[in-house]
């Protein structure tokens, strides 16, 4: 692996670190979500699982997109992210 | 490294933890997520993550002049930090924008970075969260009781901020080390109401307790099953009597039944009107500077601000076509991918607000939590740790922002062949420099 240039851990660390609060924050929005509704509604459980799988589906879909550029970016090519911690 | 060595180091470290615990060990802090209220100008509360943002921004502003303010073509001192900050930040934004693009958006995330990270690293600053102004806890507890009692309403539940410290000032205070604190249960909840006159009889016994070392327990204090006690008319005189022994302790005024809280153990005998405290006080101090981005109104503030910018961005470059990313009508899928991403746009604004919050809190929580527990030696590590947490969060604020600007001015058309796996899709690389 190439020595990292000046500052070259930076981006990286922070893009992950970024994603990886998307992803939690997708799966609790939808739930807090699917809750209120059920409360609103009294449904339960419908909501809930609605909103499980909707901030499921935002998580995987949102995450694959934020993902694919800095494999590309950082990820050195064709070995996907095994290059990551350039 | 010899067993001598590794011993005078345990015993340094150990030493170091014990002086801490001596000398500079933090009253049990009181944690307060909301910002606290320093003063009101109009309808517009201050609090003190505002003020702390504005001294940010005078620290910035000044800062800048003086550093620009007799600039050379080869630089020394400030203009050399500055320009070099600069060039390291052009840097970056320029390996993942491209040189156009980074140009234009430098500014916005420039800014965002250099004030995210001076805001984070200004909160480690000492006199963060140890300066403040008095809050007397004493008199708010017996105030709660008072409204109760005029309005004839038993306590249902705990009384909100019963917690404080045992400190000498008034107005402007420090937080000082080894501060006595106390805590005020009434042992209330909705199965089991308490009167404001029994909550009146707890408060005296609960002062007595606090500031002239009563114990309820030689005066027949007997559990009452929710973990608190009844008190009794001799439990409460003999308290009366032992805070009026000591001239420094708090003392009971009289009061009137059209002005004052009357006793349920002692009835009519005592009507308090009033609570003096001659010496210590039972009080919280407020900081008059906390963490800029331990507030959420100004994690989100920001966010909102990340958002706006990127969406202008993306109509200024691409115009209306831009809401064809969100409003794809050319098909089920893109459809709903459109929406997906519409759903995500919005979902970014909470996820930034909450990631540069739970980071920027959590590490006030823990700095203040160890200051209690293990002042000195443990602090410092974790004073390491938040001076990286700091600058790792101001980067991701920044790097996210100008993905998704990036994100947001590239054509649709581009990305649509970028997911069929074409390399021209990412603009973090076609318009990038080769700077892997």
């Amino acid at each position: 692996m190439a020595k990292p240039e000046r500052g070259g851990w930076i981006a990286p660390t922070a893009y992950l670190m970024g994603a990886g609060w998307y992803f939690a924050t997708c799966i609790v929005v939808g739930i807090l979500l699917g809750l209120w509704l059920d409360s609103l509604t009294g449904l339960e459980p419908l909501f809930i699982l609605l909103g499980i799988v909707l901030g499921l589906t935002l998580a995987i879909g949102g995450g694959i997109r934020m993902l694919l550029p800095f494999m590309k970016r950082f990820g050195g090519g064709a070995n996907g992210a095994s290059g990551g911690g350039e | 490294m010899s067993r001598f060595r590794i011993i005078i180091i345990a015993v340094a470290a150990l030493a170091w933890i014990v002086v801490g615990l001596l000398v500079a060990r933090g009253p049990q802090p009181e944690i307060i997520v909301p910002a606290e209220v320093i003063t009101k100008v109009g309808f517009l509360n201050i609090s003190n993550t505002m003020i702390s943002a504005w001294a940010a921004m005078i620290i910035l502003a000044v800062g800048a002049f003086l550093a620009t303010r007799t600039m050379k073509l080869i630089p020394s001192g400030a203009q050399n930090f500055v320009e070099s900050v600069i060039e390291f930040l052009m840097s970056q934004l320029e390996d993942i924008a491209g040189s156009k693009n980074a140009r234009r958006f430098f500014p916005v995330i420039a800014t965002f970075f250099i004030f995210i990270l001076l805001a984070n690293w200004m909160g480690l600053l000492p006199f963060f969260n140890a300066i403040g102004k008095t809050e007397d806890i004493g008199y708010h507890l017996f105030h709660e009781i008072e409204e109760h009692h005029a309005e004839h309403k038993p306590f249902d539940e705990e009384i909100a901020h019963a917690s404080g410290w045992l400190v000498d000032d008034t107005g402007i205070g420090l937080v000082r080390p080894n501060a006595g604190d106390a805590h005020f249960s009434l042992g209330a909840s909705p199965e089991t109401p308490v009167s404001p006159e029994q909550a009146l009889d707890k408060y005296v016994v609960f002062l007595a307790q606090t500031f002239v070392d009563f114990d309820p327990e030689d005066h027949g204090a007997v559990d009452d099953g929710h973990g608190g006690f009844e008190v009794t008319a001799e439990m409460l005189t003999a308290a009366i009597a032992a805070l009026n022994a000591d001239p420094d302790a708090p003392k009971l005024l009289d009061g009137d039944h059209d002005h004052g809280v009357a006793s349920a153990a002692l009835g009519d005998e005592l009507i308090v009107g009033g609570i003096d405290f001659p010496g210590q006080k039972l009080a919280l101090i407020i900081p008059l500077f906390r963490s800029v981005y331990s507030d959420v109104n100004n994690t989100l503030a920001l966010a909102l601000i990340s958002f706006v910018m990127v969406e202008f961005w993306g109509f200024r470059t691409l115009g209306f076509s831009y809401l064809g990313k969100f409003f794809n009508f050319s098909g089920l899928i893109p459809f709903f991918v459109g929406i997906l991403e519409l759903l995500s746009e919005f979902i970014r604004i909470i996820s930034f607000a909450f990631r540069l919050f739970g980071n920027i809190f959590a590490g006030e929580v823990l700095i203040l939590m160890l200051t209690f527990l293990l002042p000195f030696l443990i602090v410092d590590i974790i004073y390491g740790l938040e001076l990286f947490v700091g600058f790792i969060q101001a980067a991701v604020f920044a790097l996210l922002t100008l993905v998704f600007a990036v994100m947001a001015v590239e054509h649709h058309d581009e990305e649509h062949e970028g997911h069929e796996g074409e390399a021209g899709h990412d603009n973090m690389e076609s318009q990038g420099t080769p700077g892997q």
